[in-house]
Protein backbone atom coordinates (compact mmCIF):
# COMPACT_ATOMS: atom_id res chain seq x y z
CA UNK A 1 0.00 0.00 0.00
CA UNK A 2 1.12 3.56 -0.71
CA UNK A 3 2.13 5.90 2.35
CA UNK A 4 -1.31 8.23 0.78
CA UNK A 5 -3.55 5.08 1.17
CA UNK A 6 -1.96 4.61 4.88
CA UNK A 7 -2.03 7.68 5.64
CA UNK A 8 -6.06 8.07 4.95
CA UNK A 9 -6.76 4.60 6.47
CA UNK A 10 -5.72 5.74 9.92
CA UNK A 11 -7.11 9.44 9.53
CA UNK A 12 -10.59 7.66 8.67
CA UNK A 13 -10.00 5.48 11.78
CA UNK A 14 -9.15 8.59 14.07
CA UNK A 15 -11.69 10.56 12.53
CA UNK A 16 -14.57 7.50 13.63
CA UNK A 17 -13.70 7.72 17.04
CA UNK A 18 -10.98 4.91 17.65
CA UNK A 19 -10.13 5.24 21.13
CA UNK A 20 -6.19 5.50 21.28
CA UNK A 21 -3.61 5.74 24.66
CA UNK A 22 -3.42 9.29 24.57
CA UNK A 23 -2.13 9.92 28.09
CA UNK A 24 -0.25 9.13 30.12
CA UNK A 25 2.45 10.37 27.29
CA UNK A 26 6.13 8.91 27.78
CA UNK A 27 7.34 11.55 29.90
CA UNK A 28 10.71 9.19 30.98
CA UNK A 29 12.49 6.16 30.24
CA UNK A 30 10.36 3.79 31.62
CA UNK A 31 7.26 4.67 30.30
CA UNK A 32 8.73 4.97 27.12
CA UNK A 33 10.20 1.49 27.56
CA UNK A 34 6.64 0.39 28.42
CA UNK A 35 4.91 1.76 25.31
CA UNK A 36 8.26 0.56 23.01
CA UNK A 37 7.58 -3.08 24.68
CA UNK A 38 3.94 -3.02 24.18
CA UNK A 39 4.43 -2.27 20.24
CA UNK A 40 7.30 -4.47 19.94
CA UNK A 41 5.18 -7.54 21.12
CA UNK A 42 2.05 -6.31 19.79
CA UNK A 43 0.42 -7.64 16.04
CA UNK A 44 1.60 -4.94 14.57
CA UNK A 45 -1.54 -3.90 12.61
CA UNK A 46 -2.17 -0.27 11.75
CA UNK A 47 -5.08 0.13 13.89
CA UNK A 48 -2.97 -1.32 16.84
CA UNK A 49 0.59 1.25 16.28
CA UNK A 50 -2.71 3.84 16.35
CA UNK A 51 -3.71 2.70 20.08
CA UNK A 52 -0.93 2.13 21.23
CA UNK A 53 0.90 4.92 20.58
CA UNK A 54 -1.75 6.89 21.59
CA UNK A 55 -2.33 9.12 18.41
CA UNK A 56 -4.36 11.92 17.70
CA UNK A 57 -5.11 14.41 14.86
CA UNK A 58 -4.17 17.65 16.80
CA UNK A 59 -1.34 18.26 18.67
CA UNK A 60 -1.53 17.37 22.54
CA UNK A 61 -0.28 20.44 24.86
CA UNK A 62 1.93 18.32 27.62
CA UNK A 63 3.82 20.35 30.19
CA UNK A 64 3.84 23.41 28.45
CA UNK A 65 5.00 22.04 25.04
CA UNK A 66 3.20 20.99 21.83
CA UNK A 67 3.80 17.71 20.99
CA UNK A 68 3.35 17.55 17.23
CA UNK A 69 5.11 15.34 14.47
CA UNK A 70 5.96 18.08 12.63
CA UNK A 71 8.37 18.96 15.57
CA UNK A 72 9.44 15.52 16.85
CA UNK A 73 12.46 14.15 15.74
CA UNK A 74 11.08 11.00 14.48
CA UNK A 75 9.29 12.99 11.57
CA UNK A 76 10.64 12.94 7.87
CA UNK A 77 9.23 16.44 6.80
CA UNK A 78 9.46 15.92 3.15
CA UNK A 79 7.33 12.55 3.36
CA UNK A 80 5.12 13.19 5.62
CA UNK A 81 6.46 9.98 7.74
CA UNK A 82 7.03 8.57 11.08
CA UNK A 83 10.64 6.62 11.42
CA UNK A 84 10.35 5.12 14.96
CA UNK A 85 10.98 1.64 13.89
CA UNK A 86 8.26 0.40 16.05
CA UNK A 87 5.40 3.31 14.20
CA UNK A 88 6.56 3.27 11.46
CA UNK A 89 3.53 4.92 9.76
CA UNK A 90 2.72 7.70 7.56
CA UNK A 91 1.70 10.80 9.61
CA UNK A 92 0.81 14.41 9.14
CA UNK A 93 2.40 17.31 10.21
CA UNK A 94 -0.31 18.48 12.57
CA UNK A 95 -1.06 15.01 14.30
CA UNK A 96 0.82 13.69 17.16
CA UNK A 97 1.43 10.51 19.66
CA UNK A 98 2.70 10.29 23.10
CA UNK A 99 6.16 8.96 22.04
CA UNK A 100 6.83 12.74 20.64
CA UNK A 101 10.02 13.87 21.79
CA UNK A 102 12.29 17.06 19.98
CA UNK B 1 67.82 11.23 24.41
CA UNK B 2 64.56 10.92 26.84
CA UNK B 3 64.17 7.93 28.84
CA UNK B 4 60.69 7.12 29.15
CA UNK B 5 59.30 4.15 31.45
CA UNK B 6 55.71 2.65 31.04
CA UNK B 7 53.92 0.73 33.41
CA UNK B 8 50.30 -0.67 33.61
CA UNK B 9 48.00 -0.39 36.67
CA UNK B 10 44.41 -1.45 36.78
CA UNK B 11 44.58 -1.88 33.18
CA UNK B 12 43.54 -3.99 30.04
CA UNK B 13 45.90 -2.99 28.48
CA UNK B 14 44.25 -1.05 25.46
CA UNK B 15 45.92 1.90 25.20
CA UNK B 16 49.18 0.02 24.94
CA UNK B 17 47.17 -1.78 22.15
CA UNK B 18 46.00 1.65 20.89
CA UNK B 19 50.01 2.85 21.37
CA UNK B 20 51.15 0.19 18.73
CA UNK B 21 49.21 1.03 16.15
CA UNK B 22 50.54 4.95 16.32
CA UNK B 23 51.29 6.05 12.74
CA UNK B 24 51.79 9.52 13.03
CA UNK B 25 54.38 9.04 14.24
CA UNK B 26 54.78 5.37 14.83
CA UNK B 27 55.85 3.84 17.98
CA UNK B 28 59.40 3.40 16.02
CA UNK B 29 59.31 6.61 14.92
CA UNK B 30 59.75 7.65 18.54
CA UNK B 31 62.85 5.71 18.85
CA UNK B 32 64.40 6.18 15.64
CA UNK B 33 63.82 9.48 14.55
CA UNK B 34 62.62 11.25 17.86
CA UNK B 35 65.52 10.20 20.65
CA UNK B 36 63.31 8.55 22.71
CA UNK B 37 64.33 5.65 24.42
CA UNK B 38 62.19 3.42 25.88
CA UNK B 39 63.22 1.76 29.41
CA UNK B 40 60.73 -0.81 30.26
CA UNK B 41 57.26 -1.06 28.79
CA UNK B 42 54.90 -3.82 29.61
CA UNK B 43 54.55 -5.15 26.16
CA UNK B 44 58.12 -4.22 24.83
CA UNK B 45 60.12 -4.49 27.94
CA UNK B 46 63.13 -7.63 27.56
CA UNK B 47 63.77 -7.19 31.42
CA UNK B 48 62.19 -9.73 34.35
CA UNK B 49 62.63 -10.47 37.92
CA UNK B 50 65.32 -8.62 39.64
CA UNK B 51 66.87 -6.82 36.45
CA UNK B 52 63.52 -4.96 36.10
CA UNK B 53 63.50 -4.49 40.08
CA UNK B 54 67.04 -2.97 39.35
CA UNK B 55 65.91 -0.87 37.23
CA UNK B 56 62.83 1.02 38.67
CA UNK B 57 65.10 1.11 41.74
CA UNK B 58 68.13 2.98 39.62
CA UNK B 59 65.26 5.30 38.33
CA UNK B 60 64.50 6.04 41.71
CA UNK B 61 68.18 6.75 42.94
CA UNK B 62 68.42 8.91 40.13
CA UNK B 63 71.32 6.73 38.49
CA UNK B 64 69.30 6.43 35.26
CA UNK B 65 67.51 9.82 34.66
CA UNK B 66 63.81 9.23 33.95
CA UNK B 67 62.50 11.94 32.08
CA UNK B 68 58.55 10.37 31.05
CA UNK B 69 56.91 8.36 33.68
CA UNK B 70 53.70 7.39 31.77
CA UNK B 71 51.12 5.20 33.53
CA UNK B 72 47.98 3.45 32.30
CA UNK B 73 45.75 2.06 34.34
CA UNK B 74 43.82 2.50 37.59
CA UNK B 75 46.13 3.19 41.13
CA UNK B 76 44.77 0.28 42.73
CA UNK B 77 44.40 1.41 46.47
CA UNK B 78 42.54 -1.97 48.00
CA UNK B 79 42.68 -3.59 50.49
CA UNK B 80 42.51 -0.63 53.20
CA UNK B 81 44.68 1.39 51.32
CA UNK B 82 47.77 -1.05 51.23
CA UNK B 83 47.62 -1.15 47.42
CA UNK B 84 48.10 -4.84 47.71
CA UNK B 85 45.78 -5.68 45.31
CA UNK B 86 47.97 -4.77 42.53
CA UNK B 87 51.70 -5.89 43.15
CA UNK B 88 54.35 -5.84 41.06
CA UNK B 89 58.26 -6.31 40.78
CA UNK B 90 57.96 -7.09 44.57
CA UNK B 91 55.99 -4.76 45.93
CA UNK B 92 52.46 -2.88 45.58
CA UNK B 93 51.71 -0.94 42.46
CA UNK B 94 50.94 1.89 44.24
CA UNK B 95 54.51 2.62 45.63
CA UNK B 96 56.24 2.28 42.39
CA UNK B 97 54.17 4.82 40.94
CA UNK B 98 54.24 7.42 43.82
CA UNK B 99 58.35 7.19 44.31
CA UNK B 100 58.73 7.29 40.59
CA UNK B 101 56.25 10.27 40.08
CA UNK B 102 58.68 12.15 42.34
CA UNK B 103 61.70 11.77 40.10
CA UNK B 104 60.07 11.74 36.74
CA UNK B 105 60.76 15.29 34.42
CA UNK B 106 57.24 14.42 33.33
CA UNK B 107 54.66 12.17 34.22
CA UNK B 108 51.74 11.29 31.42
CA UNK B 109 48.35 9.40 32.60
CA UNK B 110 47.19 7.02 30.04
CA UNK B 111 43.56 6.51 29.13
CA UNK B 112 40.44 7.29 31.58
CA UNK B 113 41.94 4.75 34.14
CA UNK B 114 44.99 6.49 34.79
CA UNK B 115 43.45 10.05 34.34
CA UNK B 116 40.27 9.87 36.28
CA UNK B 117 39.77 6.39 37.44
CA UNK B 118 38.16 5.04 34.58
CA UNK B 119 35.89 1.85 34.81
CA UNK B 120 37.81 0.11 37.80
CA UNK B 121 36.03 3.38 39.59
CA UNK B 122 32.74 3.11 38.88
CA UNK B 123 31.01 2.82 42.25
CA UNK B 124 31.41 0.67 44.37
CA UNK B 125 35.28 0.83 43.51
CA UNK B 126 35.65 -2.36 44.90
CA UNK B 127 39.83 -1.79 44.24
CA UNK B 128 39.70 1.72 45.80
CA UNK B 129 41.12 3.01 42.05
CA UNK B 130 42.07 6.57 41.71
CA UNK B 131 43.37 8.30 38.51
CA UNK B 132 46.70 9.79 38.36
CA UNK B 133 45.63 13.08 39.80
CA UNK B 134 41.48 12.76 39.21
CA UNK B 135 38.98 10.52 40.23
CA UNK B 136 36.36 11.13 38.16
CA UNK B 137 35.76 15.15 38.60
CA UNK B 138 37.22 15.68 41.43
CA UNK B 139 40.80 16.94 41.90
CA UNK B 140 43.59 15.36 43.52
CA UNK B 141 43.57 11.65 42.92
CA UNK B 142 46.14 9.35 43.83
CA UNK B 143 49.26 11.99 43.64
CA UNK B 144 47.58 14.81 45.67
CA UNK B 145 46.00 18.32 43.84
CA UNK B 146 49.61 19.96 45.05
CA UNK B 147 51.32 17.14 42.83
CA UNK B 148 54.03 18.73 39.95
CA UNK B 149 56.57 16.87 38.13
CA UNK B 150 60.37 17.81 38.04
CA UNK B 151 59.44 19.95 34.99
CA UNK B 152 56.92 22.41 36.83
CA UNK B 153 53.53 20.93 35.22
CA UNK B 154 50.90 18.32 36.68
CA UNK B 155 50.47 15.28 35.24
CA UNK B 156 49.70 15.44 32.11
CA UNK B 157 46.11 13.40 31.15
CA UNK B 158 45.12 11.93 28.00
CA UNK B 159 41.98 10.31 28.43
CA UNK B 160 40.15 8.14 26.18
CA UNK B 161 39.19 4.58 26.09
CA UNK B 162 41.53 3.87 25.03
CA UNK B 163 43.38 7.27 24.27
CA UNK B 164 43.77 7.98 19.87
CA UNK B 165 47.29 6.49 19.29
CA UNK B 166 48.75 10.32 17.92
CA UNK B 167 47.69 11.53 20.69
CA UNK B 168 49.81 9.48 22.87
CA UNK B 169 52.38 9.68 20.22
CA UNK B 170 52.31 13.39 19.58
CA UNK B 171 52.46 14.67 23.58
CA UNK B 172 55.48 11.99 23.72
CA UNK B 173 56.91 13.97 20.95
CA UNK B 174 56.50 17.31 22.48
CA UNK B 175 57.71 16.46 25.29
CA UNK B 176 61.00 14.50 24.52
CA UNK B 177 61.79 17.58 22.20
CA UNK B 178 61.76 20.06 24.64
CA UNK B 179 58.50 21.58 23.31
CA UNK B 180 56.71 20.58 26.44
CA UNK B 181 56.32 24.61 26.97
CA UNK B 182 54.10 25.06 24.86
CA UNK B 183 51.48 22.42 25.89
CA UNK B 184 48.74 24.37 27.70
CA UNK B 185 45.98 22.27 30.00
CA UNK B 186 42.46 22.49 30.51
CA UNK B 187 41.03 22.24 33.78
CA UNK B 188 40.92 18.48 33.53
CA UNK B 189 45.05 18.31 32.69
CA UNK B 190 44.41 17.28 28.78
CA UNK B 191 46.47 18.92 26.54
CA UNK B 192 43.99 21.77 25.13
CA UNK B 193 45.36 21.10 21.38
CA UNK B 194 43.33 18.12 21.35
CA UNK B 195 40.45 18.47 24.03
CA UNK B 196 38.83 22.02 23.21
CA UNK B 197 36.64 21.15 20.41
CA UNK B 198 34.09 18.70 20.50
CA UNK B 199 33.78 15.33 19.27
CA UNK B 200 31.03 16.74 16.92
CA UNK B 201 33.85 18.91 15.35
CA UNK B 202 34.21 17.39 11.83
CA UNK B 203 31.74 15.11 11.82
CA UNK B 204 29.98 14.23 8.66
CA UNK B 205 26.88 14.27 10.19
CA UNK B 206 26.59 18.14 11.29
CA UNK B 207 23.90 18.68 8.70
CA UNK B 208 21.82 16.19 10.15
CA UNK B 209 22.30 17.58 13.45
CA UNK B 210 21.70 21.16 11.86
CA UNK B 211 18.29 19.90 10.35
CA UNK B 212 17.65 17.96 13.08
CA UNK B 213 17.38 14.89 11.09
CA UNK B 214 17.47 11.81 13.27
CA UNK B 215 19.38 8.23 12.32
CA UNK B 216 17.37 5.88 14.68
CA UNK B 217 19.86 2.27 13.89
CA UNK B 218 23.43 2.05 14.05
CA UNK B 219 25.04 2.57 10.91
CA UNK B 220 22.74 4.38 9.12
CA UNK B 221 23.96 6.38 6.31
CA UNK B 222 21.91 9.55 7.12
CA UNK B 223 20.75 11.30 9.88
CA UNK B 224 22.38 12.20 13.50
CA UNK B 225 22.79 10.04 16.32
CA UNK B 226 22.45 13.03 19.59
CA UNK B 227 18.59 13.05 18.95
CA UNK B 228 17.23 8.82 19.06
CA UNK B 229 20.65 6.44 19.85
CA UNK B 230 22.15 9.14 22.53
CA UNK B 231 25.21 10.29 20.89
CA UNK B 232 27.64 12.29 23.68
CA UNK B 233 29.14 14.02 20.75
CA UNK B 234 28.19 17.64 20.97
CA UNK B 235 29.17 17.63 25.06
CA UNK B 236 32.14 15.41 24.87
CA UNK B 237 36.00 17.18 23.87
CA UNK B 238 37.81 15.13 21.73
CA UNK B 239 39.28 15.38 18.42
CA UNK B 240 37.61 12.15 17.16
CA UNK B 241 36.28 13.70 13.89
CA UNK B 242 39.52 15.74 12.96
CA UNK B 243 42.16 13.42 13.66
CA UNK B 244 40.81 10.17 12.68
CA UNK B 245 40.34 6.56 13.65
CA UNK B 246 42.97 3.82 11.79
CA UNK B 247 43.56 7.41 9.41
CA UNK B 248 39.69 6.36 7.98
CA UNK B 249 37.01 6.92 10.09
CA UNK B 250 35.51 7.73 13.48
CA UNK B 251 32.91 6.17 15.66
CA UNK B 252 29.75 9.27 14.24
CA UNK B 253 30.92 8.54 10.60
CA UNK B 254 30.43 5.26 10.69
CA UNK B 255 27.07 5.69 12.86
CA UNK B 256 27.94 4.40 16.51
CA UNK B 257 27.46 7.29 18.81
CA UNK B 258 29.80 8.64 20.65
CA UNK B 259 30.08 7.47 24.24
CA UNK B 260 31.67 10.08 25.69
CA UNK B 261 34.88 8.52 26.96
CA UNK B 262 37.01 11.82 27.10
CA UNK B 263 35.03 12.81 29.99
CA UNK B 264 35.50 12.22 34.07
CA UNK B 265 31.92 10.66 34.19
CA UNK B 266 32.54 7.91 31.31
CA UNK B 267 31.39 5.21 31.51
CA UNK B 268 27.97 7.28 32.54
CA UNK B 269 27.26 4.67 35.17
CA UNK B 270 24.33 6.98 36.54
CA UNK B 271 22.74 6.39 32.73
CA UNK B 272 18.91 4.36 33.44
CA UNK B 273 19.81 0.71 32.25
CA UNK B 274 19.60 0.40 28.68
CA UNK B 275 19.90 3.88 27.82
CA UNK B 276 23.38 3.58 27.07
CA UNK B 277 22.47 3.87 23.19
CA UNK B 278 19.42 6.17 24.00
CA UNK B 279 18.97 9.39 24.02
CA UNK B 280 17.72 10.03 27.52
CA UNK B 281 14.63 12.58 27.61
CA UNK B 282 12.49 14.01 30.06
CA UNK B 283 8.93 15.08 28.72
CA UNK B 284 10.36 14.54 25.44
CA UNK B 285 13.43 16.90 25.69
CA UNK B 286 17.01 15.34 25.24
CA UNK B 287 18.30 15.27 29.58
CA UNK B 288 21.71 16.24 28.50
CA UNK B 289 21.58 19.02 25.61
CA UNK B 290 24.34 20.47 23.70
CA UNK B 291 27.27 22.20 25.92
CA UNK B 292 26.13 25.29 26.44
CA UNK B 293 22.42 25.64 24.84
CA UNK B 294 19.45 25.79 27.08
CA UNK B 295 16.28 23.88 26.98
CA UNK B 296 13.90 27.09 25.77
CA UNK B 297 16.48 27.99 23.07
CA UNK B 298 16.80 24.11 21.97
CA UNK B 299 13.28 23.60 21.52
CA UNK B 300 13.02 27.07 19.25
CA UNK B 301 15.85 26.21 17.13
CA UNK B 302 15.45 22.67 16.64
CA UNK B 303 11.39 23.21 15.86
CA UNK B 304 12.67 25.85 12.96
CA UNK B 305 15.12 23.49 12.04
CA UNK B 306 12.91 20.80 11.47
CA UNK B 307 10.95 22.83 9.02
CA UNK B 308 13.67 24.20 7.03
CA UNK B 309 15.69 20.65 6.33
CA UNK B 310 16.00 19.68 2.84
CA UNK B 311 14.87 16.97 1.38
CA UNK B 312 18.00 15.77 0.65
CA UNK B 313 18.89 15.38 4.62
CA UNK B 314 16.11 12.78 4.73
CA UNK B 315 18.10 10.59 2.22
CA UNK B 316 21.15 8.05 2.93
CA UNK B 317 24.29 9.83 2.08
CA UNK B 318 28.08 8.46 1.75
CA UNK B 319 29.26 9.05 5.20
CA UNK B 320 32.43 6.90 6.17
S1 LIG C 1 6.83 9.50 17.25
FE1 LIG C 1 6.80 11.63 16.61
S2 LIG C 1 6.58 11.60 14.38
FE2 LIG C 1 6.05 9.59 15.18
S3 LIG C 1 3.85 9.69 15.39
FE3 LIG C 1 4.72 10.19 17.37
S4 LIG C 1 4.86 12.42 17.39
FE4 LIG C 1 4.54 11.78 15.26
S1 LIG D 1 26.34 12.07 15.13
FE1 LIG D 1 26.99 12.84 17.16
S2 LIG D 1 28.88 13.94 16.74
FE2 LIG D 1 27.88 13.67 14.77
S3 LIG D 1 26.64 15.51 14.44
FE3 LIG D 1 25.32 14.03 15.47
S4 LIG D 1 25.52 14.47 17.66
FE4 LIG D 1 27.23 15.43 16.61
S1 LIG E 1 33.94 9.15 19.43
FE1 LIG E 1 33.52 9.54 21.62
S2 LIG E 1 33.47 7.49 22.56
FE2 LIG E 1 34.49 7.29 20.56
S3 LIG E 1 36.66 7.53 20.99
FE3 LIG E 1 35.90 9.57 20.47
S4 LIG E 1 35.36 10.53 22.43
FE4 LIG E 1 35.56 8.32 22.78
Amino acid sequence: MSDDAIRAEAEDLLKNGLQTDVFPRADDQTQIQEIIYQLQNGDGSLKERLVVGGFTLDPVSHEGLEQACETCMYYLVHRRYCELPELDVPVEAEWSCRLWRI
Amino acid sequence: MANLLWLQGGACSGNTMSFLNAEEPSACDLVTDFGINILWHPSLGMELGDNLKGLLQSCISGATPLDIFVFEGSVVNAPDGTGEWNRFAGRPMKDWVRELSDVAQFVVALGDCATYGGIPAMAPNPSASKGMQFLKREHGGFLGTDFAAKSGLPVINIPGCPCHPDWVTQILVAVASGRAGDLTLDEFQRPKTFFSSFTQTGCTRNMHFAYKVSATEFGQRKGCLFYDLGCRGPMTHSPCNRILWNRQSSKTRAGMPCLGCTEPEFPFFDLEPGTLFKTQTVMGVPKDLPTGVDKTGYVKLTGAAKAASPQWAEEDMFVV
